[in-house]
């Protein structure tokens, strides 16, 4: 080699070592990775993505290449929106979210990786588990997911609420629909009265006045009760009863083969029924030790940071977020906490105190929806409720207009906020 | 464009006036943009309108004004008063500041 060339050598060595630092820094970057692309997971990844700008690597693990909410999905069932106005694309990657598409199949705690359904292992410094709910066929006499096929629960976006809606649809005036509501906590609390509202209404509009729904409930009140039940009485009236554990004595079996429900008191029988059993947080949580007794996975009230694991970040529908109910606006909200915690730990930016809130639209009739939310903050190791409100009974059409509006306003407020 | 920036003056001042402490009020972006994740949820950053008010590129004091009462109860919208309830000066006028600097097409220059 001779002097020129070594020079030329080393001037490349030189150059190469210029160049390295950056490639090294590239793969130092600390790496996020989340588990479910529902408002909580899809929340954070976007971001930490954005507002880290390229200073975190992301990761999305989600097989789900649209997502279907959950929200408004009884709005699709009253046929007052369309399934696919429901559904989204994920725009991630605009912001550097590197999604892959495949099921997360395990989560090894002490080696920090996630274990993809093809066996490949992805490595995080900082873990989101963001997997929602599943159900526990168990905890209704006679349910299991097969039955689930004959009598749906409808609890989770996709062929179960297809199956529903069928159902419904199918109807013939004077039938008998059988609800079983869930005990608590569940997603969605006002949820299976929306439902109800929803339901009624397709039977109205087809002039079933004849037909009618009743719910089976375990609990003895449910969420926005006196408006829902003022609600029903003026627009369907007669169409829906509830029943609280006092006048039903609790669900003694269900017979799929037979369409009846029993109860320690009669036995009814339907033309559908839907099955909303008990939930616990997702399995992969489950399976990786994140929860506790109550199938829910504990939290600190400040960052949503496990309780089990301080690599780990819960939240959703799976964490248990103390006054704060299970939905995907304060699945999102909580999302905004952890990614502004996330970016503290793993990019060193500025965190602030923790801010949460929530608010429930429900649909009762086209032009009557109502409301109920609050603002949450850590209080002695929990998110507590600071500041609530919930719609009134007597309240004017135009309110009930106004909060139709909103409701629809914010669910393209947080579509948006979400997924694009 | 002077009128504008006669407007965010007279916002400027009027948020020291309000909390005191100026490079906190005026200038605390990134505390703004913390608290503005809170308000797209339901507000799209696009400034899109689908049913709720769009908030960006708004005069800061019209946005402190606005914030303000919804503190105070004079002005109605539960969800609103709930947010606005437990909002200090010094964060209205951050929001009010993040809010403003970005206008109704910002989004696609923030990705």
């Amino acid at each position: 080699m001779t002097l020129l060339s070594r020079r030329k050598f080393s001037a490349g060595l030189v150059a190469g070592l210029v160049a390295m630092p950056g490639v090294l820094r590239a793969q130092a970057k600390p790496r996020l990775v989340v588990i479910g692309g529902g408002p909580g997971g899809a929340t954070v990844a976007k971001y930490v993505a954005k507002d880290s700008q390229g200073a975190i690597d992301v990761t999305l693990i989600e097989p789900l290449e649209k997502f279907t909410t959950c929200f408004h999905s009884n709005l699709v069932l009253g046929g007052l929106r369309s399934l696919e106005s429901t559904t989204h694309a994920y725009k991630l990657d605009a912001y550097g979210v590197k999604q892959v598409r495949q099921v997360a199949a395990a989560i090894d705690r002490d080696k920090k990786q996630v274990r993809l359904a093809d066996g490949s292992l992805v490595a995080y410094d900082r873990l989101v588990v963001s997997p929602g709910i599943d159900i526990k066929f168990e905890s209704v006499p006679g349910y299991s997911e097969a039955v689930s096929e004959i009598m749906p629960h409808a609890w989770k976006p996709g062929p179960q609420m297809q199956l529903l809606k069928k159902q419904l649809d199918a109807l013939q005036d004077g039938a008998t629909i059988v609800m079983l509501a869930p005990p608590n906590p569940y997603r969605c609390p006002p949820g299976p009265y929306e439902r109800a509202s929803c339901m009624a209404h397709v039977l109205k509009a087809k002039g079933h006045t004849r037909s009618k729904i009743v719910i089976i409930d375990p609990k003895d009140r449910f969420s926005k009760m006196a408006v829902f039940q003022e609600g029903w009485q003026k627009h369907y009236p007669g169409m829906i009863e509830w029943m609280d554990p006092k006048m039903h004595g609790g669900v003694k079996s269900i017979d799929a083969k037979a369409m009846t429900v029993t109860t320690d008191f009669e036995t009814i029988k339907a033309d559908l029924v839907n099955v909303i059993p008990a939930q616990m947080a997702g399995k992969i949580a489950r399976d990786a030790g994140l929860t506790n007794q109550t199938g829910y996975c504990p939290i600190d009230a400040a960052n949503m940071r496990s309780a089990i694991d301080p690599n780990i970040y819960v939240l959703g529908d799976a964490s248990i977020a103390g006054a704060m109910p299970k939905s995907a606006f304060a699945a999102n909200s909580q999302a905004k906490v952890v990614a502004m915690a996330v970016r503290g730990e793993l990019a060193g930016s500025r965190t602030f105190p923790a801010r949460y809130a929530n608010t429930c639209w429900s649909v009762i009739q086209t032009d009557d929806t109502i409301k109920v939310g609050g603002r949450y903050e850590p209080k002695e190791g929990a998110i507590a409720e600071v500041e609530g409100f919930v719609s009134k009974p007597g309240e004017d059409a135009g309110v009930r207009m106004q909060t139709t509006e909103e409701n629809m306003g914010w669910y393209a407020g947080i579509v948006a906020d979400i997924f694009a | 464009m002077t009128g504008g920036r006669e407007l965010s003056r007279v916002a400027l001042g009027a948020a020291i006036m309000l909390c005191g402490v100026a490079p906190l009020c005026a200038g605390d972006r990134e505390l703004g943009e913390y608290l503005s994740s809170e308000c797209v949820t339901c507000h799209q950053i696009s400034g899109r309108y689908d049913g709720i008010p769009p908030i960006v590129g708004w005069p800061e004091t019209d946005f402190v004004q606005a914030l303000g009462e919804y503190r105070d109860k004079s002005r109605d919208n539960a969800v609103m008063r709930s947010i606005a309830v437990k909002f200090t000066d010094e964060e209205i006028a951050a929001l009010a500041s993040y809010f403003g600097s970005i206008g109704p097409h910002a989004e696609k220059s923030q990705r």
